[in-house]
């Protein structure tokens, strides 16, 4: 059994010349619940689509359940084991909430009828209802059902609370978080709510410009990394910059601000070196790590 | 399950157009009724001959309207711009885009097929002198032919264009034949516009055949094409 579902090497995907992704690598576990971040445009999308194999890479390759998916037939292998949720969660508009169902039954072997009445009366979905006349966050309720109800082994979702209540979506997260505790489901899900990544995700992967910036183990992440301020009593020295280790550096008036990892000690001694009034070393939150990157401050 | 599918998105699009078959069937009951009449002089094969032009009309606005690529999600009834989100789900399923393809164009063919067989059936019903059953067959099947080649161009256009453009750029495109064959021979020779009609070919003629395996030929160019661009479209 591979450990690894999803893993990309070098994938390049560009539109009208202009690049989405560029050179991008990642790996997700099995089991884990990875929370991929990224900007408007950062390439989440584009790289959900060519997982699964909507869109055409340019360069790269990609293995999912351990194999390669470089043709139609192996992409079809894969998609029978994953459940995706869109951005925009739109279903048939001329099917009802039951017809919808029934129809994409069929193509999973592995559908689950029991979590498919679990989920349509948590969700209180109207079996009879068209799916034009739910409301968003039903249409989602109904996308997600249709996707965890088929038993997948990797659910790849792209904003999956989008359009839900507060109270629905912490019922949801809290189902994503059971379905990888019980069942070993990897979900792969791209999010703007950092909270919501922070309460369920494992993993963390964040994206920008087309090229993962950070990419690990949530809790790693957070040990790893630590923000040094540092006080001077004029301008920060220029020397700041050149010193190793630094993620990212952001100077406001006599305070310089640092984003390190790894040898963070060493660091801190070598910016003792330079004579700053005050030296303050704290534990960074993911939105600070998020921040950092996407935005280079 | 994607025949279901199909079915479920083109139904009410198949109950309108065999609706608008029952009201050309039924002209002749109603449109004396509206006060039309047809003129002192004039014989009632005329009636039949609007009938039968309204009827190859009806023909290639059902195989516009019955098209669809498998991919890009319909509404009932109106054509509509761009591409509805749904696609996406349908693209995720373990489907090749060949098997969607080919269903939900094999579904909109027999649609098709039904209604231009039922609008033959009546034309042939009414022709003044009458016709044979074999001459009747034979109208209805190269009637039929003839469609899926408008029918085949349009699932075409349904794989590179929204649904909107599609209907425009297939109604251009078969103008564009019907002006090409008022011109040059050949194309008159071969086009499936006149192997749909009477007129060109009396019902008492042999059976032209070029219209018909041109037809054929192009519906499998056009199937073809189908299938290839939607296997190298991205999403």
């Amino acid at each position: 059994m591979n450990d690894i579902i999803i893993a990309a090497e070098g994938l390049s995907k560009s539109y009208d010349g202009k690049p989405a992704l560029r050179s991008l690598r990642l790996e997700v576990p099995r089991g884990s619940i990875c929370g991929f971040l990224g900007r408007n445009g950062a390439g989440k999308t584009t790289t959900l689509k060519l997982l699964l194999g909507m869109l055409r890479r340019d360069a790269g390759s990609i293995r999912l359940f351990g194999q390669p998916v470089d043709s139609e037939a192996s992409s079809i292998a894969a998609r029978r084991r994953l459940g995706f949720v869109s951005e925009d969660k739109e279903l048939y508009p001329f099917m009802t909430v039951d017809q919808t169902i029934r129809f994409t039954r069929p193509f999973f072997p592995g559908w689950r009828r029991d979590l498919e009445e679990k989920y349509l009366e948590l969700f209180q979905l109207p079996r009879k209802k068209a799916v034009p006349k739910l409301s968003k966050g039903m249409r989602t309720q109904l996308m997600l059902l249709l996707a965890m109800a088929r038993g997948a082994e990797l659910l790849l979702m792209d904003e999956p609370t989008g359009g839900l209540d507060p109270a629905m979506t912490e019922d949801v997260l809290q189902i994503l978080a059971d379905l990888a505790a019980s069942d070993g489901t990897t979900i792969f899900f791209s999010s703007h709510q950092l909270a919501e990544v922070e309460q369920i995700c494992d993993r963390v992967c964040i994206i920008d410009q087309g090229q993962v910036v950070v990419d690990g183990v949530l809790d790693d992440l957070k040990s790893d990394y630590r923000r040094i301020l540092l006080v001077f009593d004029g301008t920060p020295p220029p020397g700041l910059a050149g010193l190793p280790g630094i993620d990212h550096l952001r100077q406001r008036g006599r305070t310089a601000s640092l984003l390190a990892h790894g040898d963070v000690e060493g660091l801190v001694d070598r910016a003792r070196e330079l004579g700053p009034s005050s030296v303050e070393v704290r534990p960074v939150t993911l939105k600070e790590l998020f921040l950092d990157h996407v935005r280079g401050e | 399950m994607l025949w279901y599918k199909a079915w479920l998105e083109t139904r009410w699009r198949f109950v309108f157009m065999l609706g608008s078959v029952l009201l050309v069937w039924l002209a002749p009951q109603w449109l004396p009724s509206l006060g039309f009449r047809l003129p002192p002089g004039v014989p009632a094969s005329r009636l039949w001959m609007a009938i039968h032009l309204g009827s190859v009309l009806l023909y290639i606005v059902a195989a516009n309207f019955l098209a669809g690529s498998g991919v890009n999600s319909q509404t009932t009834y109106a054509a509509t711009s761009g591409f509805h989100g749904s696609m996406l789900f349908t693209l995720s399923l373990p489907v090749s885009r060949r098997r969607l393809l080919l269903v939900r164009a094999g579904l909109g063919a027999l649609q098709t097929g039904v209604l231009v067989a039922i609008m033959a059936v009546y034309t042939l019903f009414h022709l003044p002198g009458g016709a044979s059953t074999f001459q009747a067959l034979e109208y209805i099947a190269r009637a039929i032919i003839c469609t899926i080649a408008v029918y085949a161009l349009s699932v075409l256009l349904a794989c590179v264009l929204d649904e909107m453009w599609q209907f425009y750029a297939a109604c251009s495109c078969w103008i564009a034949f019907y002006l090409l064959q008022s011109r040059f021979a050949f194309v008159s020779w071969i086009s499936p516009l006149r192997g749909m009609s009477l007129f060109s070919y009396p019902v008492t003629a042999p059976m032209p055949w070029a219209p018909v395996a041109a037809s054929l030929a192009l519906a499998g160019v056009f199937l073809c094409a189908s299938v290839l661009v939607l296997q190298r479209k991205e999403y």
